[in-house]
C-alpha cells in the first residue's frame, strides 16, 4: 500500500478514540478532596513505596481546574458537600470519581445526623473502593479500573 | 493495700467535705447560702445562679487569691430523662497558672428559658466555646458580640445535642438543599 511503504515504521494507524484515550488514561490528573483518615492512605498511595506516579497520576493538583479525576477520601457532612459539588462542577469535562473508603461510600460507622450517606447520592461516582480505610494497594486497583474506564470513553 | 486506705480517707466531695481553699474564698465573699459547692477528686466545683453570674465569674478572674485567668472550656449537660427540676446546665472550666489550681462552675439553665450571660467580657476565648454551646444546646448567651452556629449549617434548625434528638437526625442529612 502506497503511502504506509513510504513511511514504514514511523507511523502507526490506529482510532482517535483509541489514541485519546491511550493518553487520557496514563495522564491523569487528580484531585483529592481529603476530609479525613482515608486522606492520609492516600498520601501513603501517592508517596514513594506505592508511587501512584507509576499510573501517571502523580500530578496531584489542588485545583479541580486543573483535574480530570476527583477522589473523595473521607467523611462528607452536609456542609461539606455544597463544597464538593461544586469541586465537582468546577472540573473540566470529561471527568471521573473514586468514592473512596466507607464513608465517602455509604457513611460508613457515622450513621448520623450530619453525614451524607454516601456522596454518590449528588455526584455520579465510577469506582468505590471498600475498606475503613483502604489499602494503597486498593487504590491502586481502582486507579486502573478508572485506566481501563478511561480507554473506553470516547475522544469527545 | 496501703493505697486503698489512703484513698478511703481521700476527700471524695458531697455536701459535708471540708471546704477547700476556693470555696472558703467564695463563702467569704457571697456569703454561704449564695452558692452550693462541692469537692470531688480534688477539684472543687460550685453550682452558681445565672442571674448574678458576671459579677461571680468576674471575683473568680480577678481576686488575687483565686486569679482563674483561663477558661479552659464552656460545654452544656442535658439532664434529660428528667432527674432534676432545671433541664441544662451551662459547665465553665477553669484554671489558674498562678496557683496551679482547677475550678469547676456548674449554673442551671431552664428549658422554657434558655438563656444565660456571656462571659466572652471577662475571658475573650469564651467566644468559639459558647457559639458551640449554642450550637448544640440552643442555649442563647445573652451580651455575646457574634452568636452564630459553629459547627453546624447556620440554616440547620435544630440542637443536635440535647438528649431528644434522634441520633440519625430528623431528616436533615436526606433533605438538605444546595
Ligand atoms: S472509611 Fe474509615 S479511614 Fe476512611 S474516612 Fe471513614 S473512618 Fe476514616
Amino acid at each position: 500500500m502506497g503511502l504506509e511503504d513510504q513511511l514504514q515504521e514511523n507511523v502507526m494507524t490506529t482510532k482517535v478514540d483509541e489514541m485519546v484515550g491511550w493518553a487520557r488514561k496514563n495522564s491523569l490528573w487528580p484531585m483529592p478532596f481529603g476530609t479525613a483518615c482515608c486522606a492520609i492512605e492516600l498520601m501513603a498511595t501517592l508517596a514513594s513505596r506505592f508511587d501512584l506516579a507509576r499510573f501517571g497520576a502523580e500530578a496531584i493538583r489542588f485545583s479541580p481546574r486543573q483535574s480530570d479525576l476527583l477522589i473523595v477520601s473521607g467523611r462528607v457532612s452536609i456542609k461539606m458537600m455544597p463544597v464538593l459539588k461544586k469541586i465537582y462542577d468546577q472540573m473540566p469535562e470529561p471527568k471521573w470519581v473514586i468514592s473512596m473508603g466507607a464513608c465517602a461510600s455509604s457513611g460508613g460507622v457515622f450513621n448520623t445526623y450530619t453525614l451524607v450517606q454516601g456522596v454518590d447520592q449528588y455526584i455520579p461516582v465510577d469506582v468505590y473502593i471498600p475498606g475503613c480505610p483502604p489499602r494503597p494497594e486498593n487504590v491502586i486497583q481502582a486507579l486502573m479500573k478508572i485506566q481501563e474506564k478511561v480507554a473506553q470513553a470516547k475522544a469527545n | 493495700m496501703e493505697n486503698q486506705e489512703d484513698r478511703e480517707t481521700e476527700d471524695v466531695g458531697g455536701p459535708e467535705s471540708e471546704p477547700g481553699p476556693v470555696t472558703t474564698r467564695i463563702r467569704a465573699r457571697f456569703g454561704d447560702a449564695s452558692v452550693s459547692t462541692g469537692n470531688a477528686v480534688g477539684c472543687e466545683s460550685v453550682i452558681a445562679e445565672r442571674d448574678a453570674l458576671l459579677p461571680f465569674m468576674t471575683f473568680l478572674r480577678d481576686d488575687p487569691e483565686l486569679s482563674f485567668g483561663y477558661l479552659v472550656d464552656v460545654t452544656a449537660v442535658d439532664r434529660l430523662p428528667l432527674d432534676q427540676e432545671i433541664r441544662f446546665a451551662v459547665v465553665y472550666q477553669l484554671y489558674s497558672y498562678k496557683h496551679n489550681r482547677r475550678f469547676s462552675v456548674s449554673v442551671p439553665v431552664p428549658e422554657a428559658d434558655p438563656r444565660i450571660g456571656s462571659v466572652v467580657s471577662v475571658w475573650p476565648g469564651a467566644n468559639w466555646l459558647e457559639r458551640e454551646v449554642y450550637d448544640m444546646y440552643g442555649i442563647v448567651f445573652e451580651g455575646h458580640p457574634d452568636l452564630r452556629r459553629i459547627l453546624m449549617p447556620d440554616d440547620f434548625g435544630s440542637y443536635p445535642l440535647r438528649k431528644d434528638y434522634p441520633l440519625h437526625g430528623k431528616g436533615e442529612r436526606d433533605n438538605f438543599v444546595f
